[in-house]
This record gives structure tokens, sequence and C-alpha cells, in this order.
């Protein structure tokens, strides 16, 4: 019964069900000549085994405590198919140049889920195995949702698709910003900075993710103010504009009356937080489709668990999950800003996102095939320590269908927030224009700015006060198949 | 062109600028490819001639203001027209008198239309689909009914003459059809007539050259003729082109055709006996021989089936 | 006021050439594209009105400007924008639109406020164009 071969030799039924304590993978839970079925939920876990334990053993270990198994045999299996429940590793593969590490797959039989819920779904896959003791630390990496699974999710409610349609802007990335300083602004004072940064040229402005309801500033008045300076904004441009207004708050009960009164007041868009929970993202998911309205979610407290490589879940499949879960916009990073982001990386969650189907891409993190069987396709929005000078990279590493942020990139400029928000998107602008008329925009793309601020002195004042801005860490999330230095 | 052009006294390398262009290359291809036509391809070598020598004047500074290049072509069925039309297409798009190189080939169903106000939307349409290459209009002279006065090809004409004139750096225009037809369809048009620049004559293929094109045909669908089948396609040729519905080219690429089926036929019908490469290659002299055309006196009238 | 609906227009007005070249980038990727014309540029108002069909499989921009001019020479004082529609499955949609012509003096929206229950309000931006009907409304 050595299991270190790859090989687990099955036990008759007698022996396997005997009482007592039995290896994972003795137990069914490898299965090497497993192949996944079309219908299969696949996992892919980077596993650490403590030292001394099997990979293969700690990999079975990982696929029994996530869905069927208990740490001693019962005979109450044997009531059930327990064949097919079981979770199956059928590969396990050391991590190219980690020798500590190994890559698990593991193939889950669709009946294990119920229909459309994240938070069934996240309780199995990452329930209970995280803290198993015969691993020192263990990384959900991937996942691949058969078609099957995934019709029974709404998906988002909007879609890149719809939202252009709504909102009336094509062929450029849409440019927004957060209210700084996220704390202590009154109403009122809140309220002229989204006047400003919209009148300015922005199409969005965005709550922070800890503005909810404070004693400087409750949130219905919040949602006056705003609304008020987003119809200002919008008459003075003759475009559509929107502020995300965070409707977080304690109970579902709150957020729906938030909600609702954003709706009431002609508002194209709220904002949740992922800290509200899987479930609470779904019914306001629920919510916005019934209302026509953007649901933008801010991804705070994801660094707790997405960051390290070794330990928590990708954000890949955060991004995978939230797809489903039904949200438009999701914050996927910018590869060039102040926060975490490895460019290839980060570019597989814009494709998770993004594109109807996911070939394998092991450069960018995707180890699955993925159809998401005509799901409408999520916003990815790029907010954290960027600004117009980076507007090439921006251009050519995110592309078009994305929202580009710039918070203090818009409301710290020199001239005021109006000049900041104009020298983004007039930045934004030249750079899709230089790029349509075939332009090479990572040679050329400091000059067709420079040449840009010629007109524009806003645009200007921005590259002299930030053009040599640049966050130069290494990333901690970075490809296992090919190493990229994170860009300046 | 201004500001760089070079001193007029410094000569300037005709066979360079024909090499830079790659216009040599296609008409070699034009040559090896195209059996005959000799007074087209003198023709066509004229044309970029011009074009690259307006270049060059260009370069010093002389200019007589971009050629007009529309065209007809006139000739039989089958004396490669359409086929000249594309090169031309090409060739035009290699020395930047069109942008893009394409042909839109149509006929008068594609440009007037059966309705009042349904005409003008279907030709601008085609013309725009045109712009950047070649208009190829096969049979132009259907677009003109001299006797119903109300016929909707005449506001065809009217567009196509505007913009013949008006967007000459957008799209050339050539107009195809026989001959005779052709003639008159000018003669009674002197405003189509007065903006073709060039016009083509296609002539008929002689013995020699239809048998030259049957060679080329069968080379490229990797066929080969037995020694008598050589002799029996000399033959067909002959009585052939002796017939009312001759179309060149066209009736030998149908002749191939057929005689492929009895091939094929031929082969079928000594199933059993394994299959040389050699079998499946050569065509044999009764694979011609059963024509219609060795049947039937000369004179008969068209022969539709095999 | 300038109207900054469209993909280019906090740029300066483009030129034929830069049009042009928008429109190459357009035809390329296998867009069709067509040309819209209004003399309502409210932020609602979906649907101008369409100068002709989309234009199918063209080749090349210069069939495209002679509809802009052509619409330029109709409605010189109308808002007149290109789009580039893209049929691609999952996409069906526009993906790039820009004015390409712009009445001047732009006369802008006004924000007209309903006083509701709660400090609520009620809000209407309607074009001052829109007061003058349809046709007579940028002289």
């Amino acid at each position: 019964m050595e299991t270190g071969n790859g090989k687990a030799t099955p036990l008759g039924s007698s022996e396997r069900y005997k009482a007592g304590v039995l290896k994972y993978a003795e137990m069914g839970y490898w299965n090497p000549d497993y192949e996944p079925g079309d219908t299969d939920v696949l996992a892919l876990f980077r596993i650490t085994p403590q030292d001394g334990v099997d990979p293969i053993e700690a990999a079975a270990a990982v696929a029994g405590e996530s869905s069927t198994a208990t740490w001693t045999v019962v005979w109450t299996d044997r009531l059930t198919a327990a064949d097919s429940y079981r979770a199956k590793a059928y590969k396990v593969e050391p991590v190219p140049g980690s020798p500590d590490q190994h890559f698990a797959y593991i193939a889950y039989d669709l009946a294990l889920f119920e229909p459309g819920s994240i938070a069934n779904l996240s309780a199995s896959i990452i329930g209970n195995v995280f803290g198993f003791k015969p691993l020192k630390a263990l990384r959900l990496e991937d996942m691949r949702f058969p078609a099957a699974y995934v019709k029974t999710f709404d998906g988002p409610p909007t879609g890149i698709v719809v939202e252009r349609e709504r909102l009336d802007k094509f062929g450029r990335p849409l440019l927004g910003a957060t209210t700084k300083p996220k704390l202590g602004l009154s109403g009122r004072n809140y309220g002229r900075v989204v006047y400003e940064a919209l009148k300015g040229g922005l199409d969005f402005t965005k709550d922070d993710e800890n503005i909810n309801s404070q004693p400087f500033m409750h949130w219905r008045d919040r949602f006056l103010f705003c609304m008020e300076a987003v119809n200002r904004a919008s008459a003075a441009t003759g475009e559509v504009k929107g502020h995300y207004l965070n409707v977080t708050a304690a109970t579902m009960e709150d957020m729906y009356e938030r909600a609702e009164f954003a709706r009431d007041l002609g508002s194209v868009v709220v904002m949740i937080d992922l800290v509200i929970g899987y479930t609470a993202i779904q019914s306001m998911s629920k919510w916005a489709r019934r209302n026509d309205m953007i649901l933008h979610l801010h991804r705070a407290g994801h660094g707790t668990y997405t960051r390290q490589k070794a330990h928590g879940i990708s954000f890949r499949v955060i991004s995978k999950w939230m797809r489903l879960a039904g949200v438009d916009h999701i914050h996927a990073g910018t590869v060039v800003g102040k926060l975490e982001g490895d460019p290839d990386m980060v570019q597989g969650f814009y494709n998770v996102l993004r594109e109807p189907h996911n070939p394998v891409d092991l450069q960018r993190g995707i180890h699955f095939e993925q159809d998401w069987a005509g799901l409408r396709k999520v916003m990815p929005v790029a907010s954290g320590g960027i600004h117009a000078g980076q507007m090439h990279q921006l251009l050519h590493y995110l592309g078009d269908d994305v929202v580009l942020q710039f918070g203090g990139g818009t409301i710290g400029h020199p001239m005021g927030i109006q000049a900041g928000a104009t020298a983004n998107r007039v930045a934004l602008e030249s750079m899709v224009l230089a790029r349509n008329e075939g332009r090479d925009l990572w040679a050329e793309g400091p000059d067709i700015l420079a040449d840009a601020a010629r007109d524009c002195s806003p645009l200007k004042a921005a590259l002299d006060t930030w053009g040599e801005v640049t966050f130069d860490y290494t990333s901690t999330d970075t490809s296992d198949y090919v190493p990229t230095p994170t860009p300046a | 062109m201004t500001g760089g052009a070079p001193p007029a006294d410094r000569p300037l390398d005709l066979a360079a600028a024909l090499a830079e262009s790659g216009v040599d290359e296609l008409l070699a291809t034009l040559d090896a490819e195209l059996v005959g036509l000799a007074p087209v391809k003198r023709r066509i070598r004229e044309i970029a001639a011009l074009l690259l020598v307006e270049k060059l004047r260009l370069q010093v500074g002389l200019s007589a203001g971009p050629p007009s290049l529309h065209m007809s072509f006139t000739g039989n069925p089958g004396t490669g027209k359409t086929t000249i039309a594309l090169r031309m297409a090409e060739i035009l798009h290699r020395l930047r008198y069109v942008r893009k190189g394409h042909l839109v080939a149509v006929t008068r169903d594609d440009l007037v239309g059966q309705f009042i106000g349904h005409t003008a939307p279907r030709t601008k349409e085609v013309v725009k689909r045109a712009m950047g290459g070649v208009l190829f209009i096969d049979e132009a002279y259907f677009l003109y009914r001299p006797e119903n006065e109300r016929d909707y090809g005449q506001e065809a004409m009217e567009i196509l003459l505007q913009v013949m004139e008006n967007d000459r750096d957008d799209l050339v225009v050539i107009l195809a059809g026989y001959k005779d037809r052709m003639d008159r369809f000018f003669a009674s048009n002197p405003g189509m007539s007065s903006r073709i620049a060039h016009h083509v004559d296609f002539p008929d293929y002689g013995q020699d050259e239809l048998y030259a094109i049957a060679g080329l045909m069968l080379e490229k669908m990797q066929y080969r003729l037995s020694d008598d089948a050589r002799t029996a396609l000399g033959e067909y040729i002959e009585r052939r082109r002796a017939r009312p519905s001759f179309a060149n080219a066209r009736s030998i690429r149908n002749a191939l055709d057929r005689a492929r089926l009895r091939h094929a036929d031929r082969l079928f019908g000594a199933a059993g006996e394994p299959l040389s490469r050699e079998a499946l290659m050569t065509i044999e002299a009764s694979d011609i021989r059963a024509s219609r055309v060795f049947s039937e006196a000369a004179a008969t009238a068209e022969e539709s089936t095999p | 006021m300038r109207l900054t609906q469209g993909t280019f227009s906090f740029l300066p007005d483009l030129s034929d050439d830069q049009i042009s070249n928008q429109i190459e980038y357009c035809l390329e990727n296998g867009w069709a594209v067509s040309v819209e014309y209004t003399d309502d540029p409210h932020p609602r108002n979906t649907y101008w009105e369409m100068f002709g069909n989309p234009m199918f499989d063209l080749r090349d921009a210069a069939g495209v400007m002679k509809e802009v001019s052509a619409a330029r020479t109709t409605f010189p004082n109308h808002y007149i924008k290109v789009n580039a529609f893209d049929a691609t499955r999952g996409v069906e949609s526009l993906r790039l639109s820009f004015i390409v012509n712009r009445p001047d003096p732009e006369p802008g929206f006004g924000l007209v406020r309903q006083e509701v229950d709660g400090r609520a309000i009620r809000y209407t931006i309607r074009a001052y164009a829109t007061d003058q009907p349809e046709g007579e409304r940028y002289q």
C-alpha cells in the first residue's frame, strides 16, 4: 500500500470500510487514472506538505477534506454512492522552481454543489481544508467550472457591453476617481469633489470602501449631494455620468434601503465591498438586475488571502467566483500602480473577467480551459497609484474594457480637480487616437503625451508633477512559468 | 515631395525604381502564367511604366497630376478579362495608385434596382465597397438601354460618371464586354467614352495558345495527358473553336473538367484492378474523344452535355 | 459649452485625415461603419438619425468619408458622429463612436430640479436647443 509511486492499490470493500484510520489516498481520494468529465468542477491547489508528508497523500487529503472525507472511516459512506461523491486528486506535479511545493489537480462531481451558490461552492472547496495540519500551506490557484454549472448563475447584471450602451461610451477605457481624502469630508464638500472631477472629464467618481455612514457624513446626505454633482456635471457636458454610491452596510436591510434610495435619485451605479460576503453580493446582484443598476465591487480585504503565493486563494479564483456571483465592476489590479500586481497575473485576472472563453495560459496563471457559456463580462477596474503619465502603459497592458481610476492623480493636480480630470481624459483620448492610427504606444507613448500636452496645459502640469513617479517593487504573486519583472 | 527633392541634374534610376516597386515581379508572373495576350501585356507594361515615371517626375518637382486609369476591356468570353483585371488591381496597388488593391466585380443587377429610388443607393454602395481598389463592371453595355428611356440604368450611369470624374484617387473603373457591343455603347455614351483612358482589346486565343493554356491548367490540377490524348486534345481544340459557342479559355476549362469526369468514370468501371499513381494522373485519348464535339457535325449548335 | 460625448471630444476637432485614419482602423477590424446626425444631443438620446444604413464590407475609408462630407453638406449645423459596429459574438455593439461635426455655438443643457419628499430631488436634463422645433435648432 505504498502511495509514493503514484499508484494507490484499490482496497476490497471489507478492508476499505473496516473501522479505523486509513490514508486518504487509500480511501479513494487519489486516482491517477481518473479522467475528469465535462461536467466535473476542477480545482488546482498549490500544496506545501509538512516535512515527511508524501505530496500524493497530501493531495488526496485535500480532495478528501474538501469533499466527503473525515479523519476516520465511517460506515455511513456505504449508504451513499460514495465513489462518485468522493473528490479525486488525479494529478500531482512539482511546481517549477519551488521544490517544496506541488500542484494538486482535483475533480469534483457536479452533484456536490448547490446550483447558483457561491457560498456553497466556497464552503466546499475552501471550507475546512486550509487549516489542515499535515500541510504547511495551501493555496487555491485556479478552478474550472463546467458550462452546466456556469449556467446556474445569473452572472453580471449589466456586463461590459450593456454598460457601454447605457453610458453611451465606446472605444476607450472609462475614467474614474475615488474621492479623497477617504474620510472626514462633509457631504457638501464631498459632492464638490465629485462635481469637479466629473465636469473635468471623468466618467465616474467613487466612494471608497470604508465610506459608509459615519458621523462626519451620513449616507443619505452623501447620496443627495453626490447626485446633485452627477446631474450638474451631466448637464454641463452632455454625457452620462455616475458616482459609485457605496451601499455597504451592517445588514441586508440597510443595504437594500440605501440601494433603493440611490435608484430613486437616478444613479446608474451602486457599489458594494467584498467584505459583505458572497451571499450578500449575490443578493445585491439580483437587486441590481431587477433595477437596471451597474454593480461595482471593491475588493476590500482580498489582500489578506490573495497576496501570498504559498497560502490562500489566488485572485484569479476570486475573479471567477465574482463573475459567477454577478458583479459588473471589480478592482483587479493596475500592473503599474502602487498595489501588488505582476503584469502576467493581472492580465490573467482581466482575461478571466472579460473573455467569453479562456484557453489554458500558464504564463498568466490560467491552468484550465474555461468556457463562460455566454455569461456577461465583468469590467475590471484599475485603481491605486496611477497617473496620466502612465497612460500608454495602462492602455498597452489593460486594453479598452477597463475603468482607469485616478484618485490622487485627479484630485492632487496642482491646477485643481477639473484640470486633473481633463489631463487624464486628454491623455487617454490622445493615446487611443494614436494607437488606432497604428503608432507603437510602448515606444512612442511619452512623445504622444508630450504632443498632447502642448495643446493642454492641465496635462502638461500633470506630466511635470508625476511624470517620473513609479512604484517599482517586486511582486509576491508571480507566474511560476515565466519570470517577469514588474515594469516601472 | 517638397524639400527632399534631389537636384534636377542627378540621374534617376528607373530600373531601381522598378525593382523597388516589386512590379517587375508581377509582370514576370503575368508572362509565365498567362498564355498569349501579347497586346494586353504590352499595355499593362506601358501603364506600369507611366505610373513609375510619374512618380520619378514628382520627385524632381514635375507633375501632370495623377493620370486617369479607367479602362475598358473588350474581347470575347474566356479571353482573360477578369483575370487581367485582378492582376491590374494588384499592380496598381504595388504602384500605390490604389490604396487597397481589391477587385469588386459586378454586373448590371448589382447596380441597378427594380424600383424608383432603389438604384442610387445600390450603385453608391457598390462604389463605396470598391473604393481603394478596382470596380470591374462586366457586360457594361447592359447598363444603358436606349430603347427604354425610363430605364433605371441611366441613374447608375450618371453616378458612375460622377465618381469616375471626381473620385479618381479613390478607385479605378474597368468596363468589360464584347468588343462590338462596347463600341456601340461608347458611341452612344460620349461622356463615358471620354472618361476611359485605356481601351484594351483581348484577342481570341490561337490553336497553339489554347493548347498551352490546357497544359497549364492540367499542371495546376496535377493531371497529365497520354501521348494519344495529346493528339486528341489538339483535334478537340480545333473542332471546338469552330463551334459558335466557343468561349476561349473557359471552353478549355470546361472540356478538361468533363475529361476528368470521364477519367474517373473509366477508373471506376475498371474497379478491382490495383490503381497506380500514374493511372490516377493520366487522362487518355478516350476521355477526350468521347466528347460530342467529335461525334456531331461541327456545325451543330450549343453543346450542353458531354 | 462643448458636448463631450464620443471617443475623442476632449481633443481638438479631428482633421479629415485623422477621421479617415480612425475609419481605416475600424475597417481593418472588420467593423461596419455608419454616420448619424441629430439636433437633439441629450445624453439619453440613443437614436440619432441614420445618414444611410451602416456600411458593410468596405475596404477603404474613402467610401465613409464621402458619406461624412455629404452629411456635413446636408446638415452643416447638426451634430454628426461616426459609429463602428462589431458583429462579433459577445460584443454585437458599437466599438467606436466619435463626433465629426458640431453646431457653432453649442447651447448646451439646463438642469431642471423638482423638489420631492425628504430633500430628494428629481432631475431632468433639457437641451436648450430643443425649445425650437426639429430642424430649426442650430441656425
